[in-house]
């Protein structure tokens, strides 16, 4: 029993980082029917940001403050990449073919791996910890002060961003124009500036989400986005892609599946991919459009 | 045009190229390693050893011909590292290798060598299929392998007998990263330890690229071992190290050359503290031998960490040079006379035995004391 909390908290916290990657590839995908492939660089630039704004943070001797200028810097970083890659990658491409947006956007995944392989560092760089970290125990279960903090952070970005998407004007907007774009514009909604702030949106959740990688961590690297990104899609294909409960929900169900397996599988950590991608396959057998998924077959 | 003066002019043509070749001819030592990626620091380092091993030849000026360090990236990556034995191999002028640096990149290249006849020298490779491989009946090539490093058995043995009789303990998990290295380190410390009468509580392998252990070491928690060995290299050994932290799991980490380097306590802080690290040889700057050597490599590279590879990567160059001064540049006399061997140099004496290992083997153990390597046997 103290093992199965334990291994219930494991997930819940690897399951909140892959939620709010897939928030971004959802968020995308809601409104462009495209799969953002730049999306897991986004998270890896994010990171880079982040371990920026750490060691500024850390020479300068700040704490609380510091992390939120950490979170700030990687989000606005990654969130104005998002709307510089949508300007210059995608949008030329809306009216196109619907591969050629896709291949642009692995384009520009590859294209910034790389620039930051060239130009930054070729390998692990470690990622300096702000705050002195404790270890806690609630109950039963050991939980990290940074594992809390991951947990509370990647809750609180998707409370944020449930509010903002319900609750606001321009939440309204991105609404109308996941419905049908063509028919929002007419209603005097400005696309273009509807999916940029998409973008920005979506963007600045990979950065959060790049920051707590390298907290966790410890340490970041040019191709860190790769797995987390690909793991990241998957559960929004899980949870059924373009929506956004359907993202967070993949998200936790793709950490505890793993944790699962990792935790209760003999010899089961090399095994754990497999176990969780036999799952996704089985799930999407049985309901192709995801478990929250709606509309997917005028959409593809 | 007077015959006589065409015959000299034809004389003087035939003779130009002649000279020019054997005035540039030069001859090369490839270093095949990793230069970029996660063990592309301890790469680099092995490159400026050779680097600076052949540079001393050039200018003692014992060699009738220029020599050269010819590096090659292997990226750590299996199929790199045979397209970059290719490369190596088809370069007539190279006349031996000092490389691979990972045991999955050795043994895969090794083929690619002794099919062209060409000598290895891995400063740094330590699974013993390396040079076993070449005992096997499908082995048809030519014996072209030597290491100056002790394997992976000798290390992994000495694990085993270091924890049961030093530290007393009876009770340990081990974890591996599935490579040819680190499972192989892993099994030899097994075999060793439950040999001797210790108890193995669970024997997992962690997928490469994989970041998060937190699962595994939760079940891993529950049998209480009073140690976890992990057979691999130090990116995987700090995030276990940190995660153990974060969970409570109170233990000693044991891990072997793989793991140590001062990146390991980079990035996981103080959750290093107490860990066991065993390398091969003995670390550098405890080497009255190297002293030389190492105030040479300080003064061509200032402000660089020695890495834990680098004293070996200068001595193997120095046993191809010393072979090179008796035989000249041919790759089959090179060979010939390394299987013949008898180098005393900064690691002692080294002469290798008919699989091509060295004779000398000796294994350190350190433990991370205050945020350094201190050697404890």
């Amino acid at each position: 029993m103290l093992v199965f909390l334990q291994q219930l908290f494991n997930g819940l916290v690897l399951g909140s980082i892959y939620s709010l990657i897939a928030l971004g590839y959802t968020l995308v995908y809601g409104i462009l029917m495209m799969i953002n492939f730049a999306h897991s660089e986004f998270l890896m630039i994010g990171a880079f940001m982040g371990l920026g704004a750490s060691s500024l943070c850390l020479n300068w001797g700040l704490g609380w403050p510091g992390v939120v200028i950490v979170f700030f810097a990687a989000m606005l970083g990654a969130g104005l990449l998002g709307v510089i890659t949508e300007r210059l990658a995608y949008r030329p491409l809306r009216h196109a073919m619907r591969l050629a947006p896709l291949i642009s956007a692995i384009g520009v995944s590859i294209m910034l791996s790389n620039a930051v392989f060239l130009w930054v560092s070729n390998q692990s760089l470690p990622f300096p910890a702000i705050l002195p970290e404790r270890s806690l125990t609630i109950g039963p279960v050991a939980a990290g002060s940074l594992q809390l903090l991951i947990f509370a952070t990647a809750l609180l970005l998707m409370i944020v961003l449930h509010l903002m998407v319900q609750k606001t004007k321009i939440g309204k907007a991105m609404r109308a124009c996941a419905d049908d774009t063509a028919t929002a514009g007419l209603m005097g909604i400005n696309a273009d500036r509807i999916i940029a702030f998409t973008f920005l949106v979506g963007g600045a959740l990979a950065g959060a989400a790049g920051v707590l990688n390298g907290m966790y961590y410890g340490s970041i690297k040019y191709n860190l986005g790769f797995l987390p990104g690909v793991k990241a899609f998957t559960a929004a294909v899980l949870g059924g892609i373009g929506n956004i409960t359907g993202a967070v929900l993949g998200g936790f169900l793709l950490g505890l599946l793993e944790v699962a397996a990792a935790g209760y599988i003999p010899n089961g950590s090399q095994w754990k991919d497999v176990v969780a991608f036999v799952v996704l396959i089985g799930v999407l057998l049985i309901r192709p459009s995801g478990i929250l998924g709606e509309r997917v077959a005028e959409k593809v | 045009m007077h015959p006589l003066l065409r015959a000299v002019c034809l004389g003087l043509l035939a003779a130009l190229p002649v000279a020019c070749t054997q005035k540039s001819k030069t001859v090369r030592i490839a270093v095949s390693v990793p230069l970029t990626g996660d063990v592309g620091t301890e790469g680099q380092g092995v490159r400026r050893a050779v680097e600076l091993a052949v540079e001393e030849a050039n200018k003692s000026g014992r060699f009738p011909f220029p020599l050269e360090a010819r590096a090659f990236d292997d990226r750590a990556d299996p199929k790199e590292a045979v397209s970059a034995a290719n490369l190596v191999a088809s370069d007539p002028n190279i006349v031996a290798v000092i490389g691979h640096y990972n045991s999955g990149c050795s043994i895969p290249a090794a083929q690619v060598y002794a099919r062209s006849g060409i000598p290895m020298i891995s400063p740094a490779s330590t699974n013993p299929k390396l040079t076993s491989q070449q005992l096997e009946e499908s082995w048809v090539l030519p014996k072209t392998v030597f290491r100056v490093v002790p394997t992976d058995d000798v290390q992994g043995s000495f694990a085993g007998d270091f924890i049961f009789d030093k530290l007393n303990m009876r009770k340990i998990a081990v974890i591996h990263d599935k490579t040819p290295y680190g499972q192989g380190l892993a099994e030899q410390f097994k075999d060793r330890f439950s040999g001797r009468g210790g108890q193995i509580t669970s024997f997992d392998g962690i997928a490469m690229g994989d970041r998060d252990f937190k699962a595994l070491l939760t079940r891993i928690k529950a049998d209480k071992p009073q140690g976890v060995y992990f057979g691999g290299l130090y990116m995987e050994a700090a995030l276990l190290m940190r995660q153990a932290q974060e969970l409570g799991f109170k233990t000693t980490f044991f891990s072997g050359d793989g793991s140590k380097t001062n990146e390991l306590i980079k990035v996981a802080g103080k959750a290093s503290e107490g860990a066991y690290l065993s390398i091969t040889g003995i670390p550098v700057e405890h080497l009255a031998s190297a002293k030389p050597f190492l105030e040479k490599y300080n003064e061509k590279y200032p402000g660089v960490d020695v890495k834990p590879f680098d004293h070996f990567a200068y001595e193997a160059t120095n046993i191809v040079l010393d072979a090179l001064t008796k035989v000249g540049p041919d790759r089959a006399k090179v060979l010939e006379e390394l299987r013949r061997t008898r180098f005393e140099g900064i690691l002692g004496v080294t002469e290798f035995d008919d699989k091509g290992d060295t004779k000398n083997k000796i294994i350190t153990m350190t433990q991370v004391k205050n945020g350094e390597f201190a050697i404890v046997n």
